[in-house]
């Protein structure tokens, strides 16, 4: 097991590595540069700021410097255009939790209720509640969130005045949540229409397995079956469809924010390419990397201990 | 004879598929006797797992009971909801699947594979269930239990888990159990040992067993009455005796002289064609196409079945006082002279 863990953590670290490399090209390749076109600046001065942050070297160079900065001095570089002089990770810093949190909490609530009904579904599987469950999972994975968004601030907010319309920024503790609750149901759509799917068609055909024959003949009751042998070994394969949940409720934030006016990465990622910025582009880049390699690795090492195949590194 | 602990009459099953009904099995009838093996043997498709399923309740969503009744304990269980069998299921009838490699639970101990009926049905606690299975698992074979008792399945190779499905089925202590083949998947030396575990296993536990096969080599040494199914029907039954050495239907004909002989090592020949679409069965005696000495009446219309001895029956016109004289292929009643001597048996 902990070899498993060893393996996946380097291999973890290769990819963000290459992710970051490609990621730095890629920015500075971009046309246009950090300070063209601005008319205050004479030619000189372009020069002596180009030079002071390395933009005259090759692009190697440049990538040694930053490298360099970021594992000594834990530099991430500073922003030079959304907000002058301001290091990258205290920006970051102030954006990161919001987003998280709306995030977190689409994942956590989607979960369950994506497993319930995908459940129900496939224990009542060609009755009206399976035909019901697969239409509302039809429409929450084809409309785009942040329709769902808008319909909802529409109706729930401005309507009903049920939740506030924007985002309460002095809100804490329950009071938060109730003022973020409309965006993070707009993100949980997608993803518990995607977990009942899944799970629908897993149960569904794990129902059929010999193994489940197997438990009903040795004197299982129906429910007992489904509970022991059907659901568990049917959660096994919803692993996989994690880290594509969470990326794409990661996608789908970045939109809501805006809708909301949360102050998170959302804007901030289409405002630093669009001025661009460098550092911040580069830095959002590297963060949601890291988001996402983690839940790859969370969501891998889970799969080693739920199944004994992996973690006894038997044949799968 | 006393009265069967099970008796299945005019069973018939059908399955609803895409292209219309399958008559999956057809007005049969079967009796088990208390402390007897019987073998139904027929080739694939025949209906045999089917019939196992329906006895047992567990026949897949789109198959029911059209007719017929299910007598055990004084009750006809054809008419027994989901909730009657769970006092039946493992309990008093068990049952022994086809494919040891898939009736376990891949990501569940195979200790808790045991006792975990053991423990839901109440009679036992933790402690006594563990004990109760590792006892089993050295019952049936398997070295050091305590450890086992601890692994997964694909820890085990093809013949332990068909062991431990064994186990399984005799946790508590069943009066029928019911083998499905349950060695089809194995190689032939661990075959004759699973043979000889359900053999066994039958002596201690006071067993009644039903063994489906579609071999009729591998049950020689064990069965006391055969049923031969062709296409969801019983076409002959008798005692082992009777379907071994006075075989009477064409089909059972066939089937025999599939069997590779022993000193030989050959097939005598195997059976032309292909079993009749279940979707529309022939009019008349389903084996008439594939049978060299069918009649012209085996096209129109079913053979009832005849009595050859009180114990001894078969379903085919040959029998019929008016057909025509037919024998068995010589090749197959010279192999069965052989068996009689070599067993001691004289008509
Ligand atoms: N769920 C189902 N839906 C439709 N037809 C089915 C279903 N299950 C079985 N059948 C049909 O019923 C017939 C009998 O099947 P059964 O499984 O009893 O055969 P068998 O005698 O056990 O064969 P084998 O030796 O291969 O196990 C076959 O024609 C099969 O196609
Ligand atoms: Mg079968």
């Amino acid at each position: 097991m902990l070899k498993y863990v060893f393996e996946r953590v380097l291999a973890m670290l290769v990819t963000l590595a290459i992710i970051v490399t490609m990621g730095f090209m890629v920015i500075r390749l971009m046309p246009g540069s950090m300070f063209e076109g601005n008319p205050d600046m004479s030619p000189e001065q372009l020069a002596a700021l180009e030079a002071k942050y390395h933009l005259d070297k090759p692009l190697l160079v440049q990538y040694g410097y930053f490298l360099r900065d970021a594992f000594t001095k834990g530099d991430w570089g500073t922003s030079l255009k959304l907000y002058p002089n301001v290091p990258v990770w205290e920006i970051l810093q102030t954006r990161i939790p919001i987003s998280m949190y709306i995030n977190v909490y689409s994942l956590l609530i989607s979960l369950p209720i994506g497993v319930i009904l995908g459940i129900v579904a496939a224990i009542k599987k060609n009755t009206w509640v399976d035909y019901t469950v697969s239409f509302l999972v039809v429409i929450c994975i084809s409309v785009p969130s942040f329709v769902f968004a808008t319909l909802m601030q529409y109706f729930f907010a401005f309507k009903m005045e049920a939740f506030p319309i924007i985002y309460e920024p002095t809100a804490v503790g329950m009071a938060k949540l109730y003022s973020l609750a409309l965006p993070i149901m707009a993100l949980a759509l997608s993803p518990i229409a995607r977990v009942a799917r899944y799970l629908r068609a897993e149960l569904a055909e794990t129902i059929n397995s010999d193994f489940m024959l197997l438990a009903k003949t040795k004197g299982l009751t129906e429910r007992q079956a489904t509970i022991n042998h059907g659901i568990r070994n049917s959660l096994l394969p919803l692993m996989n469809i994690i880290v594509p949940m969470f990326t794409n409720i990661l996608g789908g934030s970045l939109v809501i924010e805006t809708i909301f006016a949360i102050p998170g990465m959302g804007g901030m990622m289409v405002n630093s390419i669009n001025a661009p910025d460098y550092e911040v582009t580069l830095a959002i880049l590297i963060f949601y990397s890291i988001i996402s390699l983690s839940t790859i690795l969370l969501v891998d090492i889970s799969y080693g201990i739920i199944d004994p195949r992996i973690r006894m590194g038997g044949k799968k | 004879m006393d009265k069967p602990i099970l008796e299945v009459k005019n069973l018939s099953v059908s399955f609803n598929a895409f292209s219309g009904t399958v008559r999956a099995v057809r007005n049969i009838d079967l009796e088990l006797y208390k402390g007897e093996t019987l073998v139904i043997v027929g080739e694939s498709g025949s209906g045999k797992s089917v019939t196992t399923k329906a006895i047992l309740g567990i026949l897949p969503k789109n198959g029911r009971i059209d007719s017929g009744e299910i007598i055990y304990q004084g009750e006809d269980m054809a008419k027994y909801k989901e909730k009657d069998f769970y006092n039946i299921r493992g309990k008093r009838i068990s049952l022994v699947f086809q494919d040891p490699l898939s009736a376990l639970n891949p990501i569940m101990k195979i200790g808790k594979q045991i006792t975990e009926a053991l423990i839901l049905s109440g009679k036992y606690d933790k402690k006594s269930a563990k004990k109760r299975a590792i006892e089993l698992m050295e019952a049936v074979g398997i070295p050091k239990p305590e450890l086992r008792y601890e692994q997964y399945p694909f820890q085990f190779s093809g013949g332990m888990r068909q062991r431990i499905v064994i186990a399984i089925a005799l946790a508590s202590d069943p009066e029928i159990l019911i083998c499905d083949e349950p060695t089809t998947a194995l190689d032939v030396t661990i075959q004759s040992k699973i043979l000889e575990l359900i053999n066994e296993m039958k002596a201690k536990n006071d067993l009644s067993i039903i063994f489906i096969t579609h071999d009729l080599g591998v049950v020689a040494n064990m069965a006391d009455r055969i049923c031969v199914m062709y296409a969801g029907k019983i076409v002959e039954f008798g005692t082992a005796e009777d379907i071994f050495y006075r075989p009477a239907h064409p089909y059972t004909w066939a089937l025999l002289s599939s069997i590779p002989d022993l000193d030989t090592k050959e097939k005598l020949f195997s059976i032309p064609g292909a079993p009749p679409n279940m979707l529309a069965p022939p009019k008349g005696d389903a084996f008439a196409q594939r049978n060299k000495y069918a009649l012209a009446i085996d096209f129109e219309e079913e053979p009832p079945f005849f009595k050859l001895s009180d114990t001894h029956y078969a379903a085919t016109w040959l029998l019929h006082p008016d057909a025509p004289k037919v024998e068995m292929p010589e090749i197959l009643a010279h192999r069965i002279e052989r068996m009689k001597e070599a067993n001691g048996i004289v008509d």
